[in-house]
């Protein structure tokens, strides 16, 4: 067997496998424990980007596992499934590090290490099936580790809002598998590299999207976003920023992007839902006052802003999301991380309640800002030129309305975050005990994001190449 | 009567008969007998079934009559060997009736094999007649007011089952000239019309919508499985219910040609109280307060769905539902044997009262959180790919609606299992759970084991595929 073949299925068994193995760990020490959760996560990374070089020789990995009626388990790397995993699994092993100090004084660890290495290794195996069911498969995995993670605090409004993401992801999920079905009689395969190219009944679309925007928290199913905020700031980082999020907008990109040939009218339904889901987020971020909440809400506009540009149906536009994904996940997982310190060193959510933080958490408020820029597009960060190129790409396709809507939105990102900001570093500081900087793992956790966020803005030449690649390989029925 | 069969039905008999004798002064004897009977014959099966030989050839050894029996017969078998492997370390000692007890879990083990075996209607009547006075009487095991009161009803309400399943038998024989399985499916085939016969199928099939507790004649359902002694509700809904119910409608659908088209009246008409079971046993169980009255009107959505397929009778249908009564059987023995721990740790099984038992009782909480997302059909368990089949079959049969609202339904299945976790596993510790020890390592064992069966039946998925495809060919052809 090839190497990449062998390193396609490590990246996807050893996590979800070693999962399973941590409770076993957990026997022998704490230390123990955490060790080979973060090497679980380190060598999922690795396994990941190991693949790079294969896919960029314009070759792909594929292992099949024959099953029964064509539900055969397909594992198949290309250039959009390996770049999705080395960003999520990246990310996922800074949040396994970041988690060390940060749960330690928690209960139920062991659960919560596992659950994040279960979620993750679902998470390379979602991007990795070339299989729609198995996509199915792998997606209500990510929604059981989810559960389990926003329900970590275990008091009846934690649970209950634990509770409300599955069930709405789960609602999701099964519209999903109504369109796979119409998928499966109308074309006799769930094989998606057979379908490559083929056409798609709107109904089975629609229904495939429902499952989708649950999963990516966009407009109708926008509301359990905010409230999985109960949850640790690991998880939330892991879950809104990073992972979870994101693999609705994977999934779009997967079977609407690169395989199926969307009809005009579904894509254009897409931009007018995303416009709108961008802008009512973007307001509830202006007047919420939960630090974490207005994140959350800020992470369903931003989604907006990937859909604009994957349904826009030009190559800038898609090759702008690609990178949008990238910049995105490295900068609101930062920005996460950094409300994470906050809320543990002033024990509180409520920005009324903090203000003048900068004084004492100044290697924080430095890396919150650079995220923040990031997220708002300022050049030279890596936000900005995956937002000019949504934008220039949208307004090839000339749809004004909606651009004008995407618009609006980028302003307002701009306001909440700069009032964010505001609220919590400079300004009167607001009776908050004595607030101290993170511990030293977490504090380098976060400037890490900070930093190669701007590192990508500075290198753009190389992830920008890798998505005109992505585009003009996969790309279907783009201009 | 398949006589290669006939050993599984003898030797629990025979146990049964030694038991009382035996145990006289020896109590405890009686718990080691029925187990071991039960083990023996397990164990044969599962070399009959699971040599690797026999796996690598595709069962093709396995002659084509004994395929379904066989599935069936293991199920009981393991059903029962988990419910009197319980048993043996939740009865308290001293309990005057432990002998009996035993005895009547055998005899009932052995009507069930008669009923799975049987080739003829009036056999199946004799055997579904002894085990409905076998699980009466095992309700009332413990003499409290519930098990008294679940027993009537049990009584009571089947008592018009098995009253429509003669007068059915007795129109049929006029029909036929005799009761043989094989007359019927020959007789359906022709070009006769087939309206008597249909007729006194309908009946038949009446009685045993009754005594598989399908919407709307479910009334005495949860009150049985919630009044019955602990480890027998999960004999009851695990296995008995679904044999001396379930069980029968899948044949007798089969029988009838539902697929074809034959009887396509009494198949829509069974169809839609699948439907109605799967959604009413759903919102239903979403008001209980009571983990064991939730899980019974969990059981009787998920009959629904096994109901469901049976009405429809493709072959791709079949399959989905003796795969689905085959998963049924494990996930619900899972749920009712950790109900009945949570009742002896920490006193009552009231909702309301419990909370937070995770700590307390880890394996129980997980054990029960496996079972759970299986019978709500979360992937890659195995009740997500029983679940599958019966949908792609109702697709592929044009009924688009059907499957829609049965897949849908998932939904609320996962949400009343949510409720049930928030108040009894996860969620804030309460007093009874506060005083709550995990219960020792026995009473664990059959959960811990029929969850792997169901982890292990949702990843080993086209092994266990490909044996009950050749039963579902088997039985249609």
């Amino acid at each position: 067997m090839d190497l990449s073949i062998k390193m396609l299925i490590t990246a996807v068994a050893v996590p979800v496998f070693g999962a399973f193995l941590i409770p076993f760990a957990a026997r022998i020490s704490t230390a123990a424990r955490n060790a080979f959760a973060v090497l679980l996560g380190l060598f999922t990374f690795l396994a990941a980007a190991s693949l790079a070089g294969t896919v960029l020789g314009g070759q792909t990995a594929g292992f099949t596992l024959t099953f029964p009626r064509g539900f055969d388990l397909i594992l198949h790397a290309d250039l959009l499934s390996v770049f999705m995993a080395s960003v999520s699994a990246f990310v996922s092993a800074i949040i396994l590090i970041y988690s060390i100090d940060y749960i330690s004084h928690y209960e139920n660890q062991t659960e919560y290490y596992a659950m994040v290495v279960l979620f993750l290794g679902s998470m390379m195996g979602l991007v990795f099936s070339a299989n729609l069911l198995w996509m199915y498969v792998f997606w209500e995995m990510t929604g059981f580790a989810s559960w389990r993670l926003v329900g970590f605090f275990r008091s009846d409004k934690d649970v209950a809002k634990a509770n409300k993401t599955i069930l709405v992801t789960v609602f999701g999920a099964l519209c999903m598998l109504i369109g796979i079905i119409m998928v499966y009689f109308d074309h006799g395969t769930l094989d998606l590299r057979a379908l490559h190219g083929a056409g798609i009944s709107y109904a089975a679309a629609a229904f495939i999207l429902a499952g989708i925007l649950s999963k990516s928290a966009t407009l109708p199913f926008s509301t359990w976003l905010p409230d999985a905020g109960v949850a640790p700031s690991t998880v939330t980082s892991l879950l809104h920023a990073a992972v979870l999020v994101k693999i609705g907008v994977y999934a779009y990109a997967r079977i609407f992007g690169v395989t199926f040939a969307a009809p005009d009218a579904f894509s254009n339904t897409v931009l007018y839902l995303a416009g709108a889901s961008a802008l009512v987020s973007a307001g509830a971020a202006l007047i919420d006052t939960d630090i974490k909440r207005i994140i959350a809400y800020s992470t369903v506009s931003q989604i907006a802003f990937i859909f604009l540009g994957l349904a826009s149906g030009n190559k800038t536009a898609f090759a702008g999301a690609i990178l949008y994904i990238l910049m995105h996940s490295v900068a609101k997982g930062g920005l996460f991380l950094c409300a994470g310190i906050i809320e543990q060193n002033t024990h509180t959510k409520d920005i009324n309640k903090m203000g003048g933080l900068f004084s004492s958490m100044p290697v924080t408020g430095a890396a919150f800002a650079l995220c923040s820029l990031s997220v708002m597009g300022i050049p030279p960060f890596g936000g900005f030129f995956s937002k000019f190129l949504v934008f220039s790409g949208a307004a090839q396709n000339g749809n004004l309305a909606v651009l004008l809507m995407f618009l609006a939105g980028a302003v307002m990102t701009l306001l909440y975050l700069v009032r964010l900001f505001y609220k919590i570093f400079l300004g009167e500081a607001a009776g908050h005990g004595n607030p101290k900087e993170g511990s030293v793992t977490m504090v380098a956790s976060v400037m890490a994001l900070a930093l190669i966020g701007l590192a990508l803005g500075a290198l753009i030449y190389y992830p920008s190449a890798y998505a005109d690649l992505l585009t003009n390989t996969l790309g279907v029925n783009l201009q | 009567m398949d006589k290669g069969l006939l050993a599984y039905l003898l030797i629990p008999l025979l146990s049964a008969v030694i038991i009382p004798f035996a145990a006289r002064n020896r109590p405890r004897l009686a718990d080691i007998l029925a187990n071991v009977t039960l083990l023996a014959g397990l164990v044969n099966i599962a070399w009959m079934v699971l040599r690797p030989s026999v796996v690598a050839d595709g069962f093709a050894d396995i002659p084509g009559d004994m395929l379904f029996p066989l599935l069936l017969v293991g199920a009981i078998y393991l059903v029962a060997l988990c419910v009197t492997f319980f048993s043996a370390w939740f009865m308290e000692e001293g309990q005057p009736n432990r002998a009996a007890y035993y005895s009547l879990i055998l005899a009932s083990v052995s009507a069930m094999t008669g009923v799975v075996t049987t080739t003829d209607f009036f056999t199946l009547y004799v055997f579904i007649e002894v085990l409905a006075v076998t699980s009466f009487a095992l309700i009332t095991t413990d003499d409290s007011r519930g098990g008294i009161e679940g027993a009537l009803k049990y009584f009571f309400l089947t008592f018009p089952a098995s009253a429509l399943i003669i007068a059915g038998i007795s129109i049929l024989l006029i029909v036929l000239g005799d009761l043989q399985f094989e007359t019927l499916r020959i007789f359906m085939a022709s070009d006769v019309p087939p309206g008597p016969a249909v007729f006194a199928a309908a009946l038949i099939m009446l009685g045993f919508l009754i005594k598989a507790g399908v919407v709307p004649f479910h009334a005495w359902t949860p009150d049985a499985y919630q009044g019955a002694y602990a480890p027998v509700s999960a004999h009851l809904a695990g296995i008995v219910t679904k044999i001396s119910g379930v069980y029968a409608i899948v044949k007798l659908g089969t029988l009838l040609r539902f697929f074809d088209g034959r009887a396509s009246a009494l198949s829509e008409m069974v169809m839609f109280l699948g439907l109605l079971s799967i959604a009413v046993g759903a919102l239903a169980a979403l008001r209980q307060k009571d983990f064991k009255r939730m899980l019974a009107f969990s059981s009787i959505s998920q009959v629904g769905y096994i109901v469901l397929a049976a009405g429809l009778g493709t072959p791709l249908a079949v399959i989905g539902a003796v795969f689905h009564l085959f998963n049924h059987a494990t996930f619900k023995t899972v749920l009712f044997l950790n109900s009945a721990s949570v009742e002896k740790s920490a006193g009552t099984t009231d909702m309301e009262k419990l909370g937070g038992l995770e700590h307390s009782m880890p394996w129980t909480s997980w054990t029960s959180v496996i079972a759970l997302l299986s019978t709500a059909g979360v992937p890659p368990l195995s009740g997500f790919w029983s679940k599958l089949l019966i949908i792609l079959a109702l697709w592929e049969a044009g009924l688009r609606g059907y499957a829609g609202l049965a897949l849908l339904f998932s939904i609320v299945t996962l949400a009343y299992f949510m409720v049930m976790q928030r108040k009894i596993f996860f969620g804030r510790k309460s007093q009874a759970a506060e005083s709550a020890p995990e219960v020792s390592a026995p009473l664990l064992a059959p959960a811990v084991l029929m969850s792997a069966v169901i982890v292990a039946l949702g990843l080993l998925f086209p092994y266990f595929y490909t044996y009950v495809k050749m039963v579902a060919e088997r039985i249609i052809l």
